[in-house]
């Protein structure tokens, strides 16, 4: 199982997050879903994900503009299973809006990020989230 | 007693139609119904019958006028007949011929006696009286002015009972009098126009009034002739003289009379719709005589005019309603058509001042006066404003006495004695003020009310009803003429036109409200689309440049370098111009979260970010005292970061910029001055400073969106708060912002 699971529908961001990993070079793993719905399937095991038990991603990085079901919805359904109700959940947004903001937080996320929008702050941005979120953080990891 | 505690009220007191008397050129005879027997009779009987009445008193009435020459059976035979039909109007008078002399016998029956009265025939024609009233009828019929109908029948009147004056008197609501026709010998004063105050006809005699319609006083000075009772009829059974055409004169009244010079008098009641609304009242300077026809062919006359009156007078009203009417009909129309207040009311051709009486009118609306006619000053007006809304009037008030109500309008009962007042608004302090004048200076006083009391031959003061002019004034001081009930519906339909309007314009703002709020909920989504929509693509823009340069730069030729450069910065001002025109957006309408703001801390914390930003350069920030404001802390600290990034921005070709913020605490406000030593810029140019993507000539070198003051200019008006600037070119600029001290909530 990944370290990270990123949720992007944009291609291009997903695109710049994958050179960014590269660009890291640490040993992290990651995996992009492009849609809330097939992320709700992959961590609650369902739909094209049925027959696969995987271990959970030790940091979701969820993009909050979601074509379908959308960022907040997802956070929604993972805070009322038991098996993702304690997974680290960064929301990680173009919007600074605060009501996006507050709702976000009220749906259950561990923090928000705003996408800094240039490809160096952007590495700079998952260098030092990775740092905490993977390195400092403990978390309580149900099997 | 002294002329201070004299009694005004004695002649209300007086019992006038129990006062055992008769007027001594008539007899009477009372008795009971079932056995014919005498049970009062006047005194002076026995000049008639040659009986005393002490003799008469307890007999039957046929063995006593046996003995006269009076026809005992033709007498009977008409009591029979008046019992059995039960009415005794049509057989009065009845002609008598005793001891040789004809006299007039009028019958009634009251509380449970029939009363006989005779009285002498007198000099009249009946045919000429018959002539009279048929004139008097083609009068009434002929469509003329009330003044001349009046006038006419008091000419009419006088004719028929021959005496000096008639005069049409008419009470007001206050039950004073005032003199509205006159007919007299040329020789008299004339009292025309005259008013009396209501003392002197006091209210149980009103009460007669109303019940006996004919009045006569043959002889002022003639000596009255008791009425004997049976012995053992009970004391307090007087006799009723209520219905009685003889009864006797209060002294008062007699007193009254002499007082005018009067010896005899007659008075006729002209009611309207059962109420006693005027009298016309006869006088003459010698005793003078009027039988009973006359006296009925001047009652009958009076009647005439009575019913005339009751026509003319409802006519009278409804005419002035139709006019009242009418012009509020106008002002329907036009706010209808303007749809503006003020204007409707006030300004057209057709005013409020038209729907009353009134002698002024004002309109209080918007926190403005508009006055029209005779009204007390706007200082005065604001004043019964206060008043009226602290009062419990929901809708309107009227009243003739303003000063009982509210004791200060007294300072203005000249021109405003009476007020007639409609609600507008109670919250938004909107009314609609009539004004009319004290009555009491239009009043031309009957008798000279600095006549001092005259005082009896008993030495006891008794107060003259003509002299209680005095009285009277005090208690009409602050009273107009009352509002009649076409004025009060007239106003109040008014206030329904003016309140349906104003809901119109309610209801109006509401939709456009409701607009305004769905165009808010669109600019919203727009807003959030190009926040997240436009910034998208131009991060993957700038991403992308960024890539190009990082993992193909060294192939590329300087040139090309520069250009990606280009590309990177543009992307770098789109993302801010992006950023301003939501926060721009944005403090139109969030809500207000205000509360006291330490200033130091958030300066401190602006200084510390502009500064790392500048760090490339020599740029002093120095904060001098700061007291809070209170404020919503976000916009806060948005205004404070704009204004002094702007002259961060604006000090960047200086060599030692210096950037000086302080604050100061005034009566009610906070003033912030941020002082920089930058471009400057010419203040002839500044007009537009504030608006939406303006920027000035000399700035065009610094980057900027032309936002940010827009921004600052916003959060300053939404906190009710003033922004202005001083600035020369070259010499920096100056910007003061001052934000209201909230009051405690």
């Amino acid at each position: 199982m990944a370290d990270v699971l990123y949720i992007e529908d944009d291609a291009n961001d997903a695109d710049i997050f994958s050179r960014l990993m590269q660009k890291l070079q640490r040993p992290i793993t990651y995996t992009i879903l492009s849609s809330g719905a097939e992320a709700v399937d992959y961590l609650t095991g369902q739909g094209q994900y049925q027959k696969q038990i995987t271990p959970l991603p030790k940091l979701l990085l969820l993009d909050l503009n979601l074509v379908g079901l959308s960022g907040i919805e997802v956070v929604q359904r993972a805070r009322i299973l038991d098996r993702t109700r304690f997974l680290p959940i960064i929301a990680f947004s173009t919007s600074d809006n605060p009501s996006d903001i507050r709702s976000a937080y009220e749906a259950g996320i561990n923090a928000y990020v705003v996408k800094p929008g240039t490809y160096q702050a952007t590495g700079k941005l998952l260098s030092r989230l990775y740092d905490f979120w993977l390195e400092n953080n403990t978390r309580i990891d149900n099997k | 007693m002294t002329l201070s505690n004299v009694d005004l009220t004695n002649c209300e007191r007086e019992p006038i139609h129990i006062l055992g008397s008769i007027q001594s050129y008539g007899y009477l005879l009372a008795i009971l119904p079932d056995t014919y027997t005498i049970v009062h009779a006047s005194d002076n009987m026995a000049d008639l019958l040659d009986i005393s009445a002490d003799q008469l008193l307890g007999q039957s009435l046929g063995s006593i006028l046996a003995k006269t020459d009076l026809s005992v059976n033709a007498l009977v035979e008409l009591l029979n007949v008046g019992r059995r039909s039960g009415s005794w109007d049509s057989m009065n008078p009845h002609q008598f011929v005793i001891n040789e002399k004809a006299w007039n016998l009028i019958i009634h029956q009251h509380n449970g006696l029939i009363i006989l009265e005779w009285e002498p025939i007198g000099d009249h024609n009946p045919l000429r009286n018959q002539q009279l009233i048929a004139q008097a009828l083609t009068e009434v019929q002929a469509s003329r002015t009330l003044a001349d109908l009046l006038q006419n029948t008091a000419q009419r009147v006088k004719k028929i009972i021959g005496f000096d004056r008639v005069m049409v008197y008419r009470f007001e609501s206050d039950w004073h009098g005032h003199v509205i026709a006159e007919a007299k010998e040329p020789h008299l004063e004339p009292y025309l126009g005259l008013h009396y105050p209501a003392s002197d006809i006091p209210r149980q005699a009103r009460e007669l009034y109303k019940v006996n319609l004919v009045r006569l006083i043959a002889d002022a000075t003639s000596t009255p002739s008791r009425i004997l009772s049976q012995p053992g009829w009970p004391e307090d059974h007087p006799l009723d003289l209520t219905h009685s055409v003889l009864r006797a004169v209060s002294p008062i009244h007699i007193e009254y009379l002499k007082n005018m010079g009067v010896q005899a008098s007659m008075s006729i009641s002209l009611l309207y719709r059962g109420e006693l609304w005027g009298l016309i009242s006869c006088h003459n300077t010698v005793p003078r005589f009027v039988d009973y026809p006359a006296r009925q062919a001047a009652k009958f006359v009076s009647q005439l005019l009575s019913t005339a009156l009751e026509f003319r007078k409802d006519e009278e009203d409804q005419s002035n309603l139709l006019l009242y009417r009418q012009h509020g009909q106008y002002i329907h129309e036009q706010l209808l058509i303007d749809e503006n207040v003020v204007q409707a009311l006030t300004k057209r051709s057709h005013t409020i001042l038209d729907l009353t009486k009134a002698t002024g009118a004002a309109l209080l609306f918007n926190n403005h006066i508009y006055r029209l006619g005779k009204t007390p000053s706007e200082v005065d007006i604001r004043a019964l404003a206060d008043w009226l809304k602290a009062s419990d009037t929901e809708t309107f008030l009227e009243t003739s006495q303003l000063a009982a109500l509210y004791p200060p309008s007294e300072e203005f009962r000249d021109i405003g004695a009476g007020l007639l007042a409609i609600v507008l608004s109670k919250e938004l302090n909107e009314y609609v003020f009539w004004f009319k004048s004290e009555q009491i200076q239009q009043v031309t006083w009957a008798g000279n009310p600095d006549k001092p009391l005259t005082v009896g031959e008993n030495g006891q003061g008794r107060i003259s009803p003509r002299k209680s002019f005095e009285a009277w004034t005090q208690t009409v001081r602050n009273t107009s003429e009352p509002w009649s009930e076409a004025e009060v519906s007239t106003v109040i339909k008014l206030r329904e036109d003016v309140l349906q309007v104003i809901t119109k314009q309610a209801n109006e703002i509401r939709v456009l409200n409701q607009r305004l709020q769905l165009a808010y909920d669109e600019l919203d989504a727009f807003s959030y689309t190009v926040s997240h929509d436009l910034r998208t693509p131009l991060s993957s823009i700038r991403c992308y440049s960024e890539i190009l340069l990082e993992e193909y730069g060294q192939d590329f030729p300087p040139d090309a370098h520069v250009l990606f450069q280009k590309v990177i910065d543009s992307t770098e001002r789109m993302r801010a111009l992006i950023r301003h025109i939501l926060y721009y957006s944005r403090m139109g309408r969030t809500e207000l979260n205000t509360e006291p703001i330490d200033m130091r801390h958030l300066l401190e914390g602006i200084r510390e970010e502009i500064l790392v930003t500048a760090k490339d350069r020599s740029l002093t920030i120095d904060i001098g005292d700061t007291p809070p404001i209170t404020a919503d802390e976000t916009m806060a600290i948005q205004l404070f970061t704009n204004l002094l990034s702007n002259s961060a921005k604006y000090t960047r070709l200086s060599p030692e910029a210096i950037i000086h913020v302080t604050g100061k605490q005034t009566d009610g406000e906070v003033i912030y001055s941020v002082e920089d030593n930058g471009i400057g810029f010419d203040m002839k140019q500044a007009g537009k400073m504030f608006d939406l993507f303006k920027r000035l000539e000399n700035a065009r070198s610094f980057e900027g969106s032309g936002v940010g003051l827009a921004i600052v200019k916003r959060i300053i008006n939404r906190h009710q708060g003033k922004i202005w600037y001083h600035s020369e070119p070259n010499r920096g600029t100056t910007f003061y912002v001052s934000l209201p001290i909230a009051t405690t909530s």
